[in-house]
């Protein structure tokens, strides 16, 4: 069709009036009586026109009865459709007209002589396939409401046809109609549908087709000749883009849901419509990111879990080695039953697939700082703004070993002076002596420390042991439960003792190696002035409690990790041989010593007679030993 | 002091038998580590204090496991302070598992092995359900036995081992590894290892294991009393038996009897203080009159054999500032 024809049409509704030389496609659902009230359906006596106009028609002459004259024999000859005939009066009255509506037919029957037909109506019935109508060139108006149709097809002959109504059908594509070219009323309402592009389209009414997504009709942006668009009563048109998408993206419209598109409207619906593409752009970016950030925190996971297990496997290694330090034999005794436990549904064969993944992540949400990963840590180094810096209530380590945590404590009081809460899962939390290291944040109020990961919420004492250790912080919370002075009560009656004796029981130079820097200046203090009476230190505990810093009496409880401890054993072990050497050779000395000193005391008695006896001796003779005295005098120049 | 069998050993074997040069050893590494503070207060202070220390059994705090099992009063020292330390714990009567006891210990000797601790609580749980939990006096006792005589139950196993195999008892015993422990050989004879090993036998075995080992030991005569009650038995039945014994206990010296293990006034009233302390009482109303109540007690204690107790009492008072203790202390003297 030549646009240059097109005309703006007039009324949407299929009606077998007067056909527009523009083509206008219905696909609405009108109501269905509005559509039968040109097709009554007649069973009165006028009918029984229409039932004379089908006459049984046999090729071999077998007349099948049937009840009223409308029969349809089937031919047993090549096709099995029924053939068509009508009485020679019906054909003189209507001559151009055929109606087949309600005829229970499954398939369309096969027309004889009446090429001339220009309406030919086939509603509702049960027909299958458009067939048998090629012949009908001059076909004008073909209804097919109300049937089974899959597919267009067998309309390629039908050049005049101008209204084509198929609704209610079961097309699932429009196609096969480009040799209509004279098509002015396209009805395809009621259909599953698919909306190809067509060209010279002007007017398309999908209003109740169930068209959920914009994307299903984005073909229709790249029509230039779509002026008149309904989408009333499909689910995007309840959208709050809906408007705005549509004049967006077909700028050539006109009229939207039978209401004139105003030039503001076009140009507001820009602006939204591309804001809206901005949104979606950036949720799509977002969930990329999150995506991204799943998977990453996956594969940290994955890594944390072979790490474990590789402990395990080590530890098995070596059960009977009584020099191993006990934090191996300790976490050999639980990742043993959490080799069973499962991340499968963390692991997923996406992560396997991916072999460029981050093996840590660092991430700033509101006010809390998220680590995933021991390569996370390192992040400490970086530069913060004192800004982000400063919001950073709550930390949060994942898949992190304690001890490496533990050793980047300090770091954290410097570049996050401000957190207060404390949050530990699959850190490999095994021992109450680790809490200990907690003891040198600046502040903690809350803490808190999932069961995932962390073997030592199993015990039944750590949340008091955590109470005691870190009383001089007030802890409101412990993994979201409040604490109440009971439990602080029952802490330091539990493990009070343990303070008291650590402290007062420990002598001086224990105390002072076991205490950081600044407490030794003010032990000096207590050393040099009063004197170590515990009710001085007592004083000294009242006021460092007062002024939010630790007692004495705790500092002494403290937790060195894996390595450090090792180190200090080798150093310890050095020391020993030379103090072994040294001390060795003191003794030596002394048994020397003893040993002379008995010899001496047995064999004395002996010498000293034997001294007095060769005196004696010597001087029996006094002339002789005058004379022996002056040789020897003479002798000795 | 100049017993005529102190003289009698010579010197190195006397300083051996008595430890002195672990001690001597452990005084001057330790004078090396801290020498900057000590140099503050001059070396004699230091020994002075380290040798107090040793004296009362609070050397062996925080100290690494190799200089606590170092020597049996070591041993026993650290036994004494994990009772003390965690008594409360026991007397509050939480049940616990082999491994939050170890987490105890841990806070006493940070790298305290865990082997040691797993045998213990195979001694009370008689080798069975290694996760269950333990009372406090159970595994106290139990550990005791297991620390303080390791080497001894090291070859009472290989012994036992052996008797079950129906090897000769007089073929020479020669300590197996801890491995040994957790074997379970079949025995070619028909007794089953539910039956054990029959006492008498197991005691010859074992009186000669005394005799000629220099690990510290239970006493003979309280083994041989205690096996004369049963026919047969069985390992973890010796060790379990050896365990509640009192006498051995007592032998130790280092934990009171079963009946006190939660008595330890003195220290309950310390931790009064602390506790009203921390839940902001007045200290003075509590603490008077417990402390009338804990003089009576507290001098009935000296008859215990321990040699430190009445030394650390002393030192109590010393600093205590309370009037009616320092009586209490003078009139002792």
């Amino acid at each position: 069709m030549v646009p240059s024809k097109c005309r703006p049409g007039r009324g949407p509704r299929a009606a077998p009036g007067p056909v527009n030389n523009c083509l206008q496609l219905v696909i609405q659902t009108s109501s269905i009586a509005d559509k039968n009230k040109p097709f009554e359906f007649r069973i009165n006596k006028e009918q029984s026109s229409f039932h004379n106009r089908l006459l049984q028609h046999d090729l071999e002459k077998n007349y099948s009865g049937r009840q009223d004259n409308t029969s349809f024999g089937s031919s047993s000859s090549i096709t099995s459709f029924p053939v068509l005939q009508r009485t020679a009066e019906e054909k003189i009255l209507n001559s151009d007209r055929l109606t087949l509506e309600r005829q229970k037919l499954t398939v369309c029957p096969i027309i004889d002589g009446e090429d001339h037909l220009r309406l030919l109506n086939f509603q509702h019935n049960f027909i299958t396939r458009i067939q048998n109508i090629s012949n009908l060139q001059h076909l004008v108006f073909l209804d097919l409401y109300d049937n089974q149709i899959e597919e267009i097809s067998g309309l390629s002959t039908l050049r005049s046809l101008r209204v084509l109504l198929l609704g209610k059908n079961r097309l699932k594509k429009i196609s096969n109609l480009e040799n209509l070219k004279n098509l002015d009323v396209l009805d395809l309402h009621g259909n599953q549908k698919d909306v190809d592009t067509l060209p010279c389209l002007q007017r398309l009414f999908l209003s109740f087709n169930n068209i959920s997504s914009f994307e299903d009709i984005l073909c229709l942006a790249d029509s230039s000749s779509l002026s008149d668009i309904t989408l009333d009563g499909n689910p995007i048109a309840q959208e709050t883009w809906y408007k705005h998408t549509v004049l967006h993206h077909m700028m050539q419209l006109r009229q939207l849901d039978m209401k004139r598109i105003t030039e503001e409207e076009r140009r507001m619906a820009s602006v939204a419509a591309r804001k809206e593409e901005e949104r979606k752009r950036e949720s799509h970016k977002q969930t990329l990111l999150k995506e991204k950030k799943r998977l990453t925190i996956c594969n940290i996971a994955h890594q944390w879990e072979i790490q474990q297990n590789r402990v395990a496997l080590v530890a098995s290694l070596n059960p009977d080695k009584d020099n191993e330090p006990c934090h191996i034999n300790g976490s050999a005794a639980y990742v043993f039953p959490e080799e069973s436990r499962s991340l499968d549904t963390i692991l997923s064969s996406a992560v396997q697939g991916l072999s460029v993944l981050e093996s840590h992540l660092v991430e700033v949400e509101g006010d809390t700082l998220y680590l995933y990963g021991s390569g996370a840590l390192e992040c400490l180094d970086r530069n913060w703004s004192v800004q982000t810096a400063g919001t950073v209530v709550t930390v949060s380590f994942m898949f992190i070993e304690f001890d490496e945590i533990v050793q980047v404590l300090t770091k954290l009081k410097i570049k996050f002076p401000n957190f207060v809460h404390l949050k530990f899962k699959e850190t490999n939390l095994v021992a109450l002596q680790q809490f200990n290291a907690l003891a040198q944040v600046n502040r903690i109020e809350q803490l808190t420390v999932d069961p995932q990961g962390n073997p030592v919420v199993s015990f039944t004492l750590w949340k008091y042991y955590v109470l005691f250790r870190l009383n001089h912080f007030n802890l409101q919370k412990i993994n979201g439960i409040e604490v109440t002075q009971n439990d602080i009560v029952m802490a330091e009656r539990l493990f009070g003792i343990l303070a008291y004796v650590a402290s007062s029981e420990l002598p001086h130079y224990r105390m002072l190696s076991l205490l950081g820097e600044s407490r030794r200046k003010q032990f000096h203090y207590l050393l040099e002035g009063k004197g170590k009476k515990s009710g001085i230190g007592n004083e000294e505990s009242n006021d460092n409690r007062r002024a939010g810093g630790e007692s004495t009496a705790r500092a002494t409880l403290n937790y060195t990790t894996k390595d450090f401890h090792m180190e200090k054993l080798e150093e310890i072990k050095e020391r020993k041989t030379l103090c072994q050497t040294y001390i060795e050779n003191l003794v030596k000395e002394a048994a020397d010593i003893n040993m002379k000193n008995e010899s001496l005391q047995k064999l004395w008695p002996q010498m000293f007679i034997e001294l007095v006896r060769d005196a004696v001796i010597e001087i029996r003779n006094k002339n002789s030993y005058m004379k022996l005295c002056l040789q020897r005098i003479a002798d000795q120049k | 002091m100049l017993s005529p069998e102190r003289l009698s050993l010579p010197g190195p074997e006397y300083l051996a038998q008595r430890h002195v040069l672990t001690y001597m050893e452990d005084a001057v590494s330790q004078l090396l580590e801290n020498r900057e503070d000590i140099s503050q207060y001059g070396t004699a202070r230091f020994f002075t204090e380290y040798f107090k220390s040793v004296r009362q059994g609070t050397h062996i705090l925080f100290r690494e496991f190799s200089f606590v099992q170092a020597t049996p009063h070591n041993r026993a020292s650290f036994l004494r302070t994990f009772w003390r330390c965690f008594r409360t714990v026991g007397k509050n009567g939480d049940l616990l598992t082999a491994q939050e006891y170890h987490c105890l210990l841990q806070l006493l000797c940070p790298d305290f092995p865990m082997e040691l601790t797993q045998k213990a609580a195979r001694i009370v749980l008689m080798d069975d359900a290694m996760d269950c939990l333990m009372s406090f006096s159970d595994f106290l006792f139990a550990f005791q036995i297991q620390f303080c005589y390791s080497e001894f139950l090291e070859s009472v196993a290989a012994i036992y081992q052996d008797l079950l195999a129906g090897k000769s008892p007089n073929t020479v015993i020669v300590p197996t590894s801890s491995s040994g422990q957790h074997r379970q050989r079949q025995p070619p004879n028909d007794c089953s290892p539910l039956d054990g090993v029959e006492a008498s036998l197991f005691y010859q075995c074992l009186e000669s294991l005394c005799d000629r080992s220099k690990y510290s030991c239970p006493p003979s005569a309280l083994v041989k009393e205690m096996l004369s009650s049963a026919q047969r038995l069985t390992f973890y039945g010796f060790l379990m038996a050896l365990a509640k014994h009192q006498g051995i206990n007592r032998a130790l010296g280092a934990l009171p009897d079963k009946g006190d293990l939660f008595l330890d006034p003195a220290m309950d009233q310390e931790l009064e203080k602390l506790v009203a302390q921390v839940s902001g009482l007045s200290i003075s109303a509590p603490t008077s009159s417990s402390g009338d109540a804990a003089n009576l007690p507290v001098r009935n204690l000296p008859r215990i054999s321990s040699p430190w107790k009445p030394l650390h009492h002393r030192r109590k008072m010393d600093a205590e500032s309370e009037g009616s203790n320092e009586e209490t202390d003078s009139s002792e003297n």
